[in-house]
C-alpha cells in the first residue's frame, strides 16, 4: 500500500516537472530543481545507482526519478529498498520546500506587522489592522528633551564623539531641532559642542567619526554615557 | 455631620452625567521600546483614561447616553457591547466628542473571567534581597492588610512605610539624572528651614525619651515635654554631624520628611564607593514589594480584579474537583523570530503576557513549535495556543503584567472538552444545534407543508396526481 503511494505522489511530481522541462535549468521554476540550484555548493557526490538506469540521469534529479520509476514500471515490480530510499530522499527535499515556503510566508506577514509588543500592553482587534500597524513602521523624533532628562552639560561633553554624532548627520551637518527634539536653549548648546569638536579637529566634519564606524563594522553598540555634572553641585 | 442642603436645581445637576463623569486620569507614557522612538498615538494603550458608559438598549435606539444630546445612531446603535468615553461633552464646535470604548471593557469582561486575583511581589528576607527578582516566589493579595494600608493618620506614616503604596514624595531610583538635578533645586532646596524645624521637633521627642528613661530609672517624677524651640543650633548642628555618619537614619530622616517611596539597599557596584567605605555602610531590611521597581501609580489591584486568593478548586460536573484552573486560550500576536532574538508575544485576555522561562514549549527550538515560529494564514483568527495563567500583577507604569505557564494536559483536554473539541474518556462529542449543519433534505422536511386538509397544495387543485 505503501509502495503505490510513493509511486503515485512520485509519478505527479514527474509529470508536473515534465511539464515544465523545456525551460531552461538555470532558471527551472521546479522546486526541487530550484533548491538544489540554489544549496549545492560542492560538487554533488557520486550517487549510487542501480544499473539500468540512463546516464542523463544525475543532472537532474527529477529526471533519475522519472528514470527510476519508468525502470521500476517496465519491471512490474514494487520498488527494491534502493528506490524506496531514493524517493524517501525526495519527500524530504519536498518538506524542505514547504517549510521554505512557509518561512517566506511568515516573513512576508511579519514585515506587516512592525510592532514589537511589550508585556503589559493592552491590545484590540483595531490593533492588528493595517491602518493602525503602519504606524509602526515609521520611526518618529523623540519629543522629550534629551539634555534635560539627562542632565549633562553638552559644551563639558565635545570630546564624546558618540554624543557629537548623534546630532550630525551622516554628511556631517548639524541635525534640526525637530529630529533631535531638543529645546532651544539646548540645541544651541549642543550646536556649540558640534562646531567646537569639529573646529579642534576632534571630529571629522564630512561623515561619521572612524573610530565609530569600526565599532558598526564589529557590530559593538557606539552608545556613550554623557558624564553627568559634577556630583559635588547636587549637596544640598 | 450634616450634609449640606442642595437646592433641587443643583441635585438635579449633581444626578446628572455633566458632573457624575469624572476627570480623566494621565495616560501611560507614549514610548516605545527603550531608545527607539516607535509609537503610534492612536493605538489602544495600556489602561484606560477616561470612564466608559454605557445605556439602555430601549435608550440607545433614541441615541439617550444621558448627555447633553443625543449621539448619531449610526455609529452607537450597531455594536453588541455598548461602551462609550466622552471625551468631551460639549466642545466649541457644539458637538459630544466620544469615541468606542468597547476596548479597554472587553479586556476587563476578559481578564475578569480568568479568575485570578492581583498580586505583589513579596519580597524575601533582608539577607537575600536578590531573591526579590524571582517571580516563583509565593505571591501576596495586594488587598492583604500588610500591603494595604490607605486610610494613614499623619503621625503614623513613617511607620507604615512598609504597608503603604502611595508617597507623596518621588521614587529616587526611578528619576533620571536630569529630573534628580531638577527636583533638588526646585522642591527640596526650599524645604530647608523646614528640615532643619523637623530635625528640631526629633532632637526634642529624642532628648524627652531619654530623660523619661533615667527618671523612671531613678524613680522620679515624669520630665515636662521638651519644646522644640528650646533646641538650641548647637544641638542641632551635633545631631547632624552624627547624622552624616549614619547613612541609614540620615535616609530615614529625609525619607520622613520628604515621604520618599522606598528604595532597594544598593549593591557594591551601585554605590560606586570604594569596598572599605562601602563596608561602614549599614541598610535595614527592606520589607515593601515596591522597593524594586517602584510602587505603582495607582492602587496595586488597577480595579481590575477584587479577587484576594487563586486557592479554590473548580469542579468539573462530571470529573469532580480539578487540580489545576481551567486553561484558557491565548493568541499569538507575534511569531519569535530567532534572528533578531525576539520571542513569540502570546496575548492572553487582551494583554500580552509573559511566558514562563525555562524549559517550557514557549522557549523550545526544536520539535512541535511550527505555531510559535511561522504564521499560518490558513488558520482562521490567527494561530491559537492553550495557557495556564499564573499570576497578575500591576507594574509602577500601571500596566497588567500577567504570567502564564504551559498548561497540563489533562486540564487543556477538559477545557477542550467543555468547548466540545474533544472528548475525554470515550465519550461522545455532544452534538451542537447550532453548529450541525442541516443537509437540503433536513431543510425539506422542516419546511413541508403538513398534511393537513386546511392547507392548499398543488395536489388539492387538482394539478399533480
Amino acid at each position: 500500500m505503501s509502495c503505490r503511494q510513493w509511486l503515485s505522489s512520485a509519478v505527479r511530481q514527474c509529470q508536473s516537472s515534465l511539464a515544465q522541462h523545456q525551460q531552461p535549468r538555470a532558471f527551472s521554476t521546479t522546486p526541487v530543481v530550484a533548491v538544489r540550484d540554489i544549496f549545492s555548493d560542492g560538487p554533488s557526490k557520486p550517487v549510487m545507482r542501480p544499473k539500468g538506469l540512463r546516464s542523463s540521469s544525475d543532472s537532474n534529479p527529477n529526471e533519475a526519478l522519472h528514470g527510476l520509476l519508468t525502470a521500476g514500471m517496465e519491471r512490474g515490480g514494487p520498488l527494491s529498498m534502493e528506490e524506496q530510499r531514493r524517493v524517501m530522499e525526495q519527500h524530504g527535499t519536498q518538506a524542505h520546500i514547504k517549510d521554505m515556503r512557509q518561512n517566506l510566508t511568515t516573513e512576508s506577514y511579519v514585515r506587516q506587522m512592525p510592532r514589537r509588543w511589550r508585556t503589559g500592553e493592552v491590545y484590540s482587534p483595531r490593533d492588528m489592522k493595517p491602518a493602525e500597524m503602519s504606524k509602526w513602521r515609521q520611526g518618529r523624533p523623540p519629543n522629550k528633551d534629551m539634555v534635560d532628562i539627562l542632565g549633562f552639560s553638552p559644551l563639558d561633553n565635545y570630546r564624546n564623539f558618540s554624543l557629537i554624532s548623534e546630532f550630525m548627520t551622516p554628511m556631517g551637518r548639524i541635525r534640526h531641532s525637530t529630529d533631535t527634539g531638543l529645546r532651544p536653549v539646548n540645541q544651541r548648546k549642543i550646536a556649540k559642542a558640534v562646531r567646537r569638536a569639529i573646529g579642534m579637529g576632534l571630529h571629522p566634519s564630512v561623515h561619521r567619526h572612524p573610530e565609530i564606524l569600526r565599532l558598526r563594522r564589529h557590530g559593538m553598540p557606539t552608545a556613550a554615557i554623557p558624564t553627568p555634572a559634577d556630583p559635588s553641585q547636587n549637596r544640598l | 455631620m450634616a450634609t449640606r442642603s442642595v437646592s433641587p436645581g443643583g441635585a438635579l445637576l449633581r444626578a446628572s452625567r455633566m458632573f457624575a463623569m469624572p476627570e480623566p486620569i494621565p495616560p501611560p507614557p507614549l514610548e516605545g521600546a527603550a531608545g527607539s522612538y516607535f509609537n503610534s498615538n492612536t493605538a489602544t494603550i495600556a489602561f484606560p483614561t477616561h470612564q466608559a458608559i454605557t445605556t439602555l438598549s430601549s435608550s440607545r435606539k433614541l441615541g439617550d447616553w444621558g448627555l447633553k444630546r443625543p449621539l448619531p445612531l449610526k455609529s452607537t446603535t450597531k455594536s453588541s457591547n455598548p461602551m462609550l468615553r466622552i471625551k468631551a461633552i460639549d466642545t466649541i464646535e457644539q458637538i459630544t466628542d466620544y469615541s468606542s470604548a468597547t476596548d479597554h471593557g472587553i479586556t476587563l469582561r476578559k481578564f475578569q473571567e480568568l479568575g485570578i486575583p492581583v498580586t505583589a511581589r513579596r519580597p524575601a528576607g533582608g539577607d537575600r534581597p536578590e531573591s526579590t527578582t524571582q517571580m516563583n516566589l509565593p505571591q501576596m493579595s495586594v488587598f492583604e492588610d500588610a500591603l494595604d494600608a490607605t486610610d494613614i493618620h499623619p503621625d503614623k506614616r513613617a511607620e507604615l512605610v512598609d504597608s503603604r503604596w502611595k508617597f507623596t514624595g518621588p521614587w529616587l531610583a526611578g528619576m533620571t539624572q536630569g529630573e534628580f538635578n531638577k527636583w533638588l533645586s526646585k522642591e527640596v532646596r526650599p524645604k530647608r528651614p523646614a528640615f532643619r524645624q523637623f530635625l528640631k521637633k526629633k532632637i526634642a521627642s529624642e532628648l524627652h525619651a531619654a530623660a523619661a528613661k533615667d527618671a523612671l530609672d531613678k524613680g522620679q517624677e515624669q520630665p515636662s515635654i521638651i519644646d522644640p524651640s528650646s533646641v538650641t543650633e548647637d544641638q542641632l548642628v551635633d545631631y547632624l554631624r552624627k547624622l552624616r555618619h549614619n547613612n541609614q537614619a540620615l535616609y530615614d530622616m529625609v525619607g520622613q520628611f520628604l515621604d520618599l517611596a522606598p528604595l532597594m539597599p544598593p549593591n557594591l557596584a551601585q554605590t560606586g564607593l570604594p569596598k572599605e567605605k562601602v563596608s561602614e555602610l549599614q541598610f535595614n531590611e527592606v520589607k515593601t514589594p515596591y522597593a524594586e521597581r517602584g510602587p505603582p501609580i495607582t492602587h496595586p489591584s488597577a480595579g481590575l480584579s477584587y479577587l484576594r486568593t487563586s486557592m479554590y478548586m473548580e469542579n468539573h460536573p462530571i470529573y469532580g474537583p480539578q487540580k489545576h484552573h481551567a486553561p484558557v486560550v491565548g493568541r499569538i500576536v507575534r511569531p519569535r523570530r530567532q534572528a533578531q532574538a525576539l520571542a513569540a508575544r502570546i496575548g492572553v485576555a487582551g494583554f500580552i503576557v509573559n511566558t514562563a522561562m525555562g524549559d517550557t514549549r514557549f522557549n523550545a527550538r526544536i520539535g512541535g513549535n511550527a505555531a510559535f515560529d511561522k504564521i499560518d494564514p490558513a488558520i482562521e483568527g490567527g494561530a491559537k495556543v492553550w495557557v495556564q495563567p499564573q499570576r497578575a500583577a500591576v507594574d509602577s507604569v500601571g500596566c497588567m503584567v500577567l504570567s502564564v505557564n504551559e498548561p497540563t494536559q489533562e486540564a487543556t483536554l477538559v477545557a477542550q472538552e467543555l468547548l466540545g473539541n474533544a472528548v475525554c474518556l470515550g465519550a461522545e462529542p455532544a452534538e451542537d444545534e447550532m453548529s450541525r449543519r442541516e443537509t437540503a433534505s433536513d431543510l425539506r422536511r422542516r419546511y413541508r407543508a403538513p398534511d393537513s386538509p386546511t392547507m392548499s397544495s398543488a395536489q388539492d387543485y387538482g394539478l399533480r396526481e
